[in-house]
């Protein structure tokens, strides 16, 4: 219900008459700031602590990217919802190295489960599908270790990647999957898709007890709120994916949405706003949960992947991560 | 819940009143708001209308429906997207 703001334009965001506005040099916006949960802001934003601390009163976070599309950061209000008794017992699952292997492995059983169901309805890839539940079924029980597990996964995950090119358009050719700069316009896509993923998951964790940087799959010390790292890994296929092959073979993103540099490539404006569109349309696509027998949206699930974690971290119940079944 | 509020109040207070709607609901005229919000904001929005506006002199109206689909908005001439979500 809460809504997401997207800013792509540069402008300045002010407080005035007791709500947010947003200016550009051509247009002047009132925001309905009760209705806001989350902005993220893309384009180059002036903005005063007088419009931060409103914000903050709303309980609104700010996520902030970078020129590039890349995750910079977030302004995240005083936290309302603390629980120092989960927050010691989601340590102690961290310290006890059995417990923490149980939820690193679900993150990434949802993970390899959410990839398969991508290939499966697609011929093309039948046989990188079954690599991939060769290369799974086989390492799967003799994990000793995390790093055995991030491996185990980064195999998997090399040949999900490499059956992209048997059903996306030839532009969009991936020879490898690179990040940190994306050289070509498919890595650029998931990279962005990947970092508001992350940035939408770290609101969710916000609003329940959970701390953000205490995680299971990836190291808690990465200097980063790395247990939304472990929770995107359940969605990154399963949303941030399936939009990517639909805007592509829709042929709604082409190459012209990109600007190609001497060694790195990067949506444009326009193209950014397709994909916000995108996925924002299939972040608020809602599925009958069978449990709570009620619609609830891919966000909703998100959240409810936070609360399974509280359950499990009290000793209510034990952890079984999403596997979508529609 | 969908509502569509319009209002119509002495000069004095039209200004009060347009910027506690700012709060709530998007700007789509000149004396009429609209948007999506739940129960509890809709009630709080009220209580605050109230305080401010003269009960015999003012009218705030308030067309409430349970689901957007509901409303069936048809536009001649401009439509102007003032409730995009992308800036």
């Amino acid at each position: 219900m809460q809504k997401t703001l997207y800013i792509t334009s540069n402008g300045r965001l002010r407080r005035k008459d007791n709500t947010l506005y947003f200016e550009t040099e051509t247009e002047k916006r009132s925001i309905d700031i009760e209705n806001i949960e989350q902005i993220h802001i893309f384009g180059e934003v002036d903005l005063n602590t007088k419009a931060l601390n409103y914000i903050s009163q709303y309980g609104i976070i700010l996520h902030f990217y970078n020129y590039y599309g890349f995750y910079a950061g977030s302004f995240v209000p005083r936290k309302k919802s603390v629980s120092g008794d989960v927050v010691v017992r989601q340590a102690l699952h961290y310290l006890d190295k059995e417990k923490r292997i149980f939820l690193a492995y679900c993150f990434v059983e949802s993970a390899v489960y959410h990839m398969m169901r991508n290939l499966r309805e697609r011929k093309e890839a039948e046989a990188f599908l079954n690599a991939i539940e060769d290369e799974w079924e086989n390492g799967r029980f003799n994990i000793s270790s995390i790093s055995e597990l991030m491996g185990l996964e980064g195999r998997v995950r090399n040949i999900y990647y490499s059956s992209f090119n048997q059903f996306l358009p030839e532009d969009f050719y991936m020879e490898k999957r690179e990040k940190r700069p994306p050289t070509n316009p498919i890595n650029a896509l998931i990279s962005f898709g990947n970092s508001l993923i992350y940035s939408t998951v770290l609101t969710e964790i916000y609003h329940t007890q959970l701390d953000p940087s205490i995680s299971f799959l990836h190291e808690p010390s990465e200097k980063r709120f790395s247990l939304s790292l472990d929770i995107s890994e359940i969605f990154k296929p399963l949303i941030v994916d399936s939009v990517i092959f639909k805007l592509l073979n829709n042929r709604q993103i082409t190459l012209e949405h990109f600007d190609e540099d001497l060694n790195y490539c990067y949506l444009n404006q326009e193209g950014r706003k397709i994909f916000i569109n995108e996925l924002r349309n299939k972040l608020e696509t809602t599925v009958r949960h069978r449990q709570l027998n009620r619609n609830v949206s891919y966000k909703g699930y998100i959240r409810l992947e936070c609360y399974k974690l509280i359950k499990h971290f009290i000793g209510d119940q034990v952890y079984s991560p999403l596997k979508a079944w529609w | 819940m969908f509502v569509i509020v319009t209002y119509d109040v002495n000069e004095k207070r039209v200004n009060k009143v347009r910027k506690i709607l700012k709060k709530y609901f998007t700007w789509v005229q000149n004396s009429v708001f609209e948007g999506e919000i739940t129960y509890g904001k809709l009630e709080k929005c009220k209580r605050e209308l109230f305080s401010v506006i003269e009960k015999d002199e003012d009218s705030v109206y308030f067309y409430e429906m349970e689901y957007k689909i509901v409303c069936n908005k048809k536009i001649l001439g401009q439509e102007k997207n003032y409730d995009s979500v992308i800036l």
